[in-house]
């Protein structure tokens, strides 16, 4: 990680420690889905974000049960075959699984996360499904590991609020897009005012 | 306001759904009103009309 990325902006949050934190959550998701987190996951939360059966249909049960978004960013418009989609925050690729599947055959995916348990699961899920037009990276949101103006769709679920540095993620999102590329993006929205002692508590970006 | 500053436009919320209350481990967020969102923007196709964005706005145009 690069020396100016170890501090947010203002919070006073140590981000490796925030990211660690974060990590620790997300492999618990990727190796024991079934304990129970403070967010719904798996199918039971597809069914409430409206993910449509067909796009399930398929799509290897370990990506599904690993899942954890907090919207449905391919309900905005499906994306088109030969489109390139970057997915921020791919964690078990559910998202990634349905776009690749729609931008084939000339199309391509690239997931990318932190968490080293997820991509394994990801990339598991991806050989077993067939999909050799998606791949997944580690990186970190504010930093992706692509190009400049390689994609035309950018989605994201549930992982721009866990990162404190939003303006660096959306800034990476533009770089990686071409001219009138899109992003479509599952987040949160916090309708209470948040007092500044819990932003700056890791355990509540955490869990 | 913060997507149109990072350089996007058109952005347009689709989805609200309360996907936290009723989690196995319902937490802090139920208590601060967190629900989730889907959204989406674009790219504009040149810097005028990301300009034009700034400035329904009312934003400072960078360079003016």
């Amino acid at each position: 990680m690069k020396n100016n990325h170890s501090h947010d902006q203002g919070l006073g949050l140590d981000i490796n420690e925030l990211r660690s934190a974060i990590q620790f959550e997300y492999e618990g998701l990727a190796v024991a889905p079934e304990k129970g987190f403070h967010f719904h996951t798996g199918r039971k939360l597809a069914d409430i974000l409206g993910y449509p059966d067909h796009w399930l249909d398929g799509i290897p049960e370990s990506a599904i049960e690993s899942f954890a978004g907090t919207g449905n960013p391919l309900s905005i418009a499906e994306v088109q075959p030969g489109e390139h989609v970057v997915d921020v925050g791919s964690g078990a690729g559910l998202d990634s699984l349905i776009a690749a599947r729609m931008v084939a055959p000339a199309g391509q995916v690239i997931g990318v996360d932190m968490t080293p348990a997820m991509l394994e699961k990801a990339r598991r899920s991806a050989e077993q499904a067939g999909l050799d037009h998606l791949s997944f990276r580690h990186g970190y949101g504010e930093e992706l590991p692509v190009d400049d103006d390689w994609a035309d769709v950018v989605i994201s679920n549930g992982v721009l609020n866990l990162m404190p540095e939003k303006t660096a993620g959306l800034q990476e999102m533009k770089r990686v897009l071409k001219p009138n590329g899109r992003i479509q993006i599952g987040d949160i929205l916090v309708q209470k005012e948040v007092p500044l002692s819990a932003k700056r508590d890791i355990e509540l970006w955490s869990g | 306001m913060t997507l149109v500053m990072a350089g996007f436009v058109d952005m347009t919320i689709t989805q609200r759904m309360d996907v936290f209350t009723g989690a196995p481990h319902e937490g802090s967020a139920v208590n601060y009103g967190t629900v989730g969102i889907t959204f989406g923007a674009r790219l504009p196709l040149s810097t005028a009309e990301w300009h034009a964005a700034l400035k329904a706005l009312n934003c400072e145009i960078p360079g003016s």
